[in-house]
């Protein structure tokens, strides 16, 4: 799969014509159509019929699209949501590998028919049952199209029967689960540190760039965020601090000098920093995202551009 | 195989002359030499010659020897490791149990062609990936030379998460807890740490080690590293029972004596319940610090010896 930045997923409801017109405007790398909890289910068609339109919408200031669907009603959800445009969708409901297998194989028949290239719809898995914790190895090594993976708090609250509370992390385990298996899977985390999963209600701004960053410390790569407050902040705790690259660029200058003098252990000077291969990879790691994040915010930064001159 | 006493140890480039020929004066209870990350690739075939200089330098200390190897060069790295006198091959950023079946068949071959009993060359798995914490179980029971284990924690390990390392809290518990889970499962001894706060990564900061230490011996775990010749000391105090442990531990074990022969389970002793489980506790406690003494008298021991040979050869 391609590298992709994708720091903040935004989930607009797609029954809401308000919040869909004005989902581009709020700078996220991604925004999540809903189709499952926040629309009743005699609705539904109603809604479906309008995904085709609201994908480009939601595209203008560069994002990419996905819609959000639970396998229960797969197959409406996606008849309705697979159209040129959009990247992939957000599902929910997956306990099993064959769960993924099932979507995968009705994405791969909807490319065909619709005229989308081969194997290019993604898959974020948000795992919402005890199950689905316990087979997440199976889950995101289904499909090569499974792209990311995290925990729908609210709804593995209520299917374990655990009433939420801000002063105590009930997914301590859970999270630390999802953290490993998906980067050991070469798969992207996507959450966030306790309270923000289950009390996303967060007026304080100091407050959320402290949660995002914390998240991103915890082992999260990006958030779905189900306010437009959380985008920045999350845009901004999963980009490298620009503070540190001349930092790292000298790591990387004094490390090349060093292996050209026969050592790998050189001290940085004026730290009791050793600067050797895993140092180095960092930095070189460090600076190859921060120019990502740079390429993936100017691109946004372009489209937001024509968006507003055609507007 | 017997309990190894690893208090404290320092991991260190082969190819640097200096650390190597002064690293057994630092009174570590093992050292490591390295050949993985801090040699230069082009020094890689250089440092395979150098192993057995390096075992005579680190054993007048009186301290195991131990070889990181690369895991990308486990063919060309373990014959060159494998020498009468190192305790234990340590293999990092282990991910798979299949590395550790290829990894135990080259030391049995090593054994073989060096004379060394067969089967008494220790693995140590690190784990330094995330796919090495998600394969943790398959990778410790893949051989019985693997005696040892803990989780992932660590400078790679946080590169693999995507995570600063130094935050204010834990961002490896859950590598933590499935460590000690499996080394617990499996019978091995659970060399991990007890978390404590660090917020600036010095590697040479004697007061948090100790610290540190002093909390992983009143958690019950033994096991020490380093980088740093600051952190020998204070580790090898801090994971030695103190004379007062060792008294509460005397006396817990003949009250409870007393309690076995008047046929009773439980009892209190300075307002504690005293059961079995607290027996065994303080059971381990006394082992253990005659481990700890005995190294320490074997370090002294080999020091003294090399001070000597040192001083005669001076004169």
């Amino acid at each position: 799969m391609e590298p992709f930045v994708r720091r903040s997923h935004l989930l607009v409801s797609a029954r809401d014509e308000a919040q869909v017109a004005a989902s581009w405007t709020h700078n996220a790398d991604a925004v999540v159509l809903d189709l499952d909890d926040t629309v009743p289910m005699a609705e539904k068609p109603a809604v479906r019929t309008r995904i085709q339109a609201a994908i480009p919408v939601a595209a203008r200031g560069g994002a990419e699209v996905f819609v959000r669907i639970t396998t229960a009603l797969a197959y409406a959800d996606l008849a309705a949501s697979v159209w040129p445009g959009l990247t992939g969708v957000v599902l929910t409901g997956a306990a099993t590998g064959a769960d993924v297998t099932e979507i995968a194989a009705t994405l791969s028949q909807l490319e065909k028919e619709r005229g989308i290239a081969h194997g290019t719809l993604s898959i974020i898995v948000m795992l919402d049952s005890g199950k689905g914790v316990w087979n997440i190895r199976e889950i995101i090594t289904a499909s090569p199209r499974v792209c990311s993976v995290g925990l729908d708090e609210m709804r593995l609250c209520r299917h374990l029967g655990i009433e939420p509370h801000p002063d105590f992390d009930p997914f301590v385990y859970a999270k630390g689960r999802v953290i490993i298996e998906s980067r050991a899977a070469k798969r992207q985390p996507v959450g966030f540190s306790h309270p923000a999963g289950l009390f996303p209600e967060c007026e304080d701004t100091e407050e959320r760039q402290r949660l995002a960053l914390r998240s991103k410390n915890l082992g999260f790569a990006g958030m779905l965020c189900v306010h437009p407050a959380w985008v920045e902040p999350c845009n901004h705790a999963q980009t490298p601090s620009s503070e540190r690259l001349d930092f790292y660029r000298e790591t990387r200058r004094l490390f090349a000098e060093g292996i050209a003098r026969g050592t790998a252990a050189i001290p940085y000077p004026g730290t009791t920093m050793m600067i050797d291969v895993p140092v180095d990879e960092r930095a070189r790691i460090t600076l190859a995202l921060w120019e990502r994040c740079a390429a993936r915010d100017a691109a946004k930064a372009e489209a937001l551009q024509r968006a507003r001159t055609a507007s | 195989m017997a309990r190894r006493v690893r208090r404290s140890g320092l991991t260190m480039p082969i190819n640097t002359q200096r650390f190597v020929d002064r690293s057994w004066t630092r009174n570590c209870d093992f050292l490591n030499f390295d050949f993985e990350d801090s040699v230069p690739q082009s020094q890689k075939v250089h440092a395979r010659t150098l192993v057995a200089h390096a075992i005579v330098q680190g054993q007048k200390g009186g301290a195991d020897i131990t070889i990181r190897i690369n895991c990308a060069y486990p063919d060309a790295d373990v014959p060159a490791a494998v020498l009468p006198g190192v305790m234990q091959i340590n293999f990092p950023k282990a991910e798979t149990a299949e590395q550790m079946r290829h990894l135990d068949r080259l030391i049995t071959e090593a054994e073989r062609v060096q004379g060394i009993r067969p089967g008494t060359v220790r693995i140590g798995a690190s784990i330094e990936t995330t796919l090495g914490v998600a394969n943790s179980y398959e990778i410790a029971s893949a051989s019985p030379r693997i005696q040892e284990f803990a989780g992932g924690t660590g400078y790679d390990m946080s590169m693999d998460m995507g995570v600063e390392m130094f935050v204010g809290f834990d961002q490896f518990v859950y590598n933590r807890g499935e460590g000690a889970l499996v080394a617990m499962a499996l019978g091995l001894e659970y060399t991990g740490s007890v978390y404590l706060s660090d917020t600036t990564g010095n590697v040479g900061d004697s007061g948090l080690t100790r610290q540190r230490a002093e909390a992983n011996r009143k958690a019950g775990l033994r096991a020490g590293s380093g980088l740093h010749p600051n952190t020998v000391e204070p580790q090898n105090v801090g994971l030695t029972p103190t004379p007062e442990e060792v008294q509460a531990a005397q006396r817990l074990l003949a009250y409870f004596r007393e309690l076995d022969e008047r046929g009773e389970v439980e009892g209190e002793l300075d307002g504690r319940v005293i059961d079995q489980y607290e027996a065994a506790r303080a059971t381990e406690l006394l082992e253990w610090s005659v481990l700890c003494a005995q190294k320490d008298a074997q370090k002294a021991r080999a020091q003294a010896q090399a001070r000597a040979l040192e001083a005669q050869t001076q004169a």
